[in-house]
């Protein structure tokens, strides 16, 4: 029997005048895993909204059609009951969050259903027990990582005992590691317990082999609805959809019979080949990899650079890094390994315990960050911090007022090298994620700085912005600015930076081409490395995957061939 | 109230009602006292507690404060109060206040209401810092009263707000915008853009946390409430700590102890006065005194 039942839903928000649902008919069954994909707008919240009441009861707006949860009208339903049958997780913990203690946070909803003292206490112990909150019961919710955040408002929702669970998006604001663990509670929680899950989510390599069944979303409608993954990921090569996880991509366009999910699948289809690891798959493909040839001209350089904060706690420990123009660097490394602190260093917002920075030959502790702005352009990690003009246009003139810049043609210029002139007289606070990227990224090139810093720039961003970024970064290096990324995101910089740094516990661990750095690598390298791991270590990016197994169906025809 | 720290100190894991029993009696006696020797020994016994519950740092940023301000006391009450008989200094003639005229009885006026001040101030730092506000607000907003939730929304978001700021600040710095300018209005005028970024991220947010409380059922019913506090050995220690000394407070109250003649002479102090101040003291010290204990010897831990 259905669970959720859709039945030719079109919803519109208010004052919009196109439907954000489209004629929506959809049929969840009990115990199903259900991931939704699609673009930033394509409708995906929309939908998960409607399915808990959220649409049109708190957005408001126009509604056509029916929801039903269990063959009943979710209009007729009490809201008590609709909440106690569907638990939603949002994006961002910080804004679900509402008390300042764990326990209390974990009790909040169920003294929103007045449930009794005791059966709450059970709950909780349960709960917490379930996703390892115990030792954290007590604690200041201020004092939790984000993924015990996310953590605790999954188990505050549990805690309701839904029989749906809809996540939307909750692994955007969280780093690898922790996005990973919840979404290893979610597999858990459908596989072990049945619930049903509905998930958003833009990390597919580590959810898609999960999913019963995969909704494709565009323009507010199901543009594709499978239950066969292998079908699904043919669906979107032939139709030119991104969302799906790179390891399926690589096979679904080189026209592969079978189409693996995981890299474990992957790697057995690889060495069922007669293949040998001597033969190599791309030795052409793979020369002329290495970062290009550095300039004499040194753009930044940091000489035993030291670092702690006023605890005393040493963050950043001798580090040597030299910038030239026109580098790409990708920063990556665990979580509190120094390396926002190291940017904030590199921009002057944070200055050296011991050691020096120069720029340009400079001793870069002579000049405030405001001085520096014009040199050295730092995009921090919510852009949201640099938006509050009325247009994107005047977000742009902004920076270049405050640094004297006057030439009006190089905004026009910037929105178009940004694909923003569409959105010159848009209020930025109205766009998508993506979008708003753009725009913060517009304010700091505004004042046309040679190297450029981003932290985690891909957050919240899905494949297709990703790309966007990527693709613009490079066009940035091409006409000479220095690039310095910190990020988590391995597949962005497999594909989009020439050069990586591996930072542990404050030190610069190695520095190298990206082959040489995430390749051989069990942790540090993308999904096409794993891949290709100890079969050609040298391929890294999605191009060279694909040139790679191109020539290994060429083998494999040819091997055919032979025995015939 | 926004700057509790879980911390492992006896005081911090007190229950609420008796932490807050032990805040109100000290507050009760400082005002029922204005005999120096009585707040003296409060403030001596509030001092010791502080120290225990590991809050120093922040008394101290209090007791600056509070040093200030009784300098001010003192200043005020030298420079109109003519009471008081033995005079240590004699200044020139000014107009409206007239001939300046410190005496001693004045400065011990001033003293002794400056120790009332730091016992009510201890207090508070004392509230602020080690009794949890989440657990404060279930104690006076009972049943699902929005009131406390939004109490303890504030609460919540008021870091993320100092956070805030400091990000957008830094974020304002990097595209050129200098705040060291001299001019307050220039000034002033930089942080704007900084105010509206802070109040368009803080409207996202509240959208977002508002539908997040309608996702999780806030006001559909009347709220039930969850409290999980026990009651331990340690927290009946302190009230019987605690209640004995507030009745002994009122008794000495009652019979006239808690007064103190300033003007025109210093009241002589008496050895029994001595000696019902450091009692008074010492049932206020206790929760200091237990800390250690509970600290030192993991007997006294494992019992209470």
């Amino acid at each position: 029997m259905a669970v959720l039942a859709l039945e030719n839903l079109t919803y519109s928000y208010p004052d919009e005048s196109k439907p954000a649902l489209d004629q929506i008919n959809l049929s969840i069954q009990e115990g199903e895993f259900v991931l939704i994909v699609g673009g930033s707008g394509s409708g995906k919240s929309s939908l998960v909204r409607a399915m808990t009441g959220l649409i049109p009861d708190f957005y408001g707006g126009r509604i056509r059609g029916s929801v039903k949860l269990d063959s009943e009208e979710l209009t007729g339903m009490g809201k008590a009951r609709v909440i106690q049958k569907v638990g939603m997780v949002f994006q961002d913990p910080e804004s679900q969050l509402v008390m300042t203690n764990v326990e209390q946070e974990l009790a909040f909803g169920m003294e929103n259903l007045g449930l009794s003292a005791e059966l709450m206490k059970r709950r909780i112990m349960e709960v917490s027990s379930a996703l390892s909150l115990q030792p954290f019961l007590h604690n200041d919710i201020s004092s939790l990582s984000g993924g015990l955040k996310q953590k605790v408002v999954l188990a505050s929702i549990l805690a309701m005992q839904p029989d749906i669970l809809i996540l939307d998006e909750p692994t955007s604001q969280l780093d690898p590691v922790a996005g990973e663990e919840i979404l290893t509670i979610i597999r858990r929680l459908n596989e072990e317990n049945g619930l049903t899950v509905i998930l958003i989510e833009q990390r597919l390599e580590r959810c898609f082999h999960l999913a019963d069944r995969i909704l494709f979303m565009e323009q507010g409608r199901i543009v594709h609805d499978s239950i066969n993954r292998q079908e699904a990921v043919r669906w979107a090569a032939v139709h030119n959809n991104p969302f799906i996880p790179p390891v399926a991509r690589l096979f679904a366009k080189t026209g592969a019979a079978e189409i693996p999910m995981t890299v474990k699948e992957g790697r057995k289809l690889l060495k069922t080949s007669s293949l040998s690891r001597e033969q190599g798959l791309i030795k052409e493909t793979s020369e002329g990899d290495d970062p290009p040839a550095k300039r004499s001209e040194i753009l930044l350089d940091v000489e035993k650079l030291w670092f702690s904060y006023n605890g005393g706690t040493e963050v950043l420990k001798n580090i040597n890094l030299t910038i030239h123009p026109a580098d790409f660097l990708a920063i990556m490394g665990e979580n509190a390994a120094g390396k926002t602190t190291l940017l904030k260093n590199l921009q002057g917002l944070l200055r050296p315990s011991r050691g020096k920075i120069k720029l340009a030959d400079q001793d870069m502790n002579n000049f405030p960050v405001e001085a520096l702005a014009g040199t050295i352009g730092y995009l921090a990690q919510n852009p949201n911090d640099y938006l509050f003009q009325p247009t994107v246009q005047d977000e742009i003139v902004f920076t270049r007022h405050n640094l004297g810049l006057k030439n009006c043609s190089r905004v026009d210029e910037l929105l178009e090298k940004l694909a923003l002139t569409s959105h010159a007289e848009t209020n930025p606070r109205d766009l998508s994620t993506g979008e708003r990227q753009r725009v913060a990224l517009a304010s700091i090139l505004a004042a046309e700085p040679k190297l450029i810093l981003l932290d985690e720039p891909t957050r919240g961003l899905d494949y297709e912005m990703k790309a966007c970024l990527g693709k613009l970064l490079q066009k940035l290096q091409q006409e000479g600015q220095a690039i310095i990324v910190v990020t988590h995101d391995m597949e962005f910089a497999a594909e989009y930076a020439p050069e990586i740094i591996l930072m542990s516990q404050g030190q610069i661990i190695s520095r190298g081409s990206k082959s040489e750095m995430l390749s051989r690598s069990t942790f540090y390298s993308s999904q096409v490395s794993k891949l290709f791991h100890n079969i050609d270590d040298r391929i890294v990016t999605f191009q060279e995957g694909e040139k790679a197994l191109q020539k290994y169906q060429r083998n494999r025809r040819d091997d055919v061939c032979g025995d015939h | 109230m926004l700057a509790y720290k879980q911390q492992k100190k006896l005081f911090h894991s007190l229950r609420c009602e008796v932490a807050l029993c032990y805040i109100a009696s000290l507050i009760l006696l400082s005002l029922l006292f204005s005999h120096p020797l009585f707040l003296l020994a409060l403030f001596m016994a509030l001092n010791m507690v502080i120290l225990s519950a590991g809050i120093a740092l922040e008394w101290l940023s209090y007791l600056k404060f509070s040093l200030l301000l009784i300098f001010l006391i003192t200043l005020v009450n030298s420079l109109f109060v003519r009471a008081g008989a033995t005079i240590l200094f004699r200044g020139p003639h000014l107009p409206i206040i007239g001939t300046i005229r410190v005496t001693l009885e004045s400065l011990c006026f001033s003293a002794g209401m400056g120790i009332r001040l730091l016992v009510i101030l201890g207090a508070f730092c004392l509230f602020t810092y080690a009794v949890s506000p989440d657990k404060v607000l279930k104690i006076l907003g009972g049943r699902g009263s929005k009131t406390m939730l939004a109490l303890s929304l504030s609460l919540r978001l008021f870091p993320l707000l100092v956070d805030d700021f400091a990000r957008i600040t830094e974020a304002q710095r990097c595209r050129g915008v200098s705040f060291q300018t001299r001019n307050r209005r220039q000034r002033f005028e930089k942080y704007i853009p900084i105010l509206n970024t802070l109040l368009l991220s803080s409207l996202e947010r509240s959208f977002q946390l508002a539908e997040s409380l309608q996702s999780r059922g806030f006001g559909i019913a009347k709220r039930s409430s969850y409290r999980e506090e026990l009651w331990r050995p340690r927290d009946v220690l302190v009230l019987l700590s605690t209640v004995p000394g507030i009745a002994l407070g009122v008794a000495l109250a009652l019979n006239g102890w808690a007064g103190y003649r300033y003007y025109p002479s210093l009241q002589p102090i008496e050895g029994l006065e001595m000696m019902m101040s450091a009692f008074l003291g010492l049932f206020f010290i206790f929760p200091a005194l237990l800390n250690w204990g509970w600290e030192k010897w993991q007997f006294l831990r494992l019992k209470i």
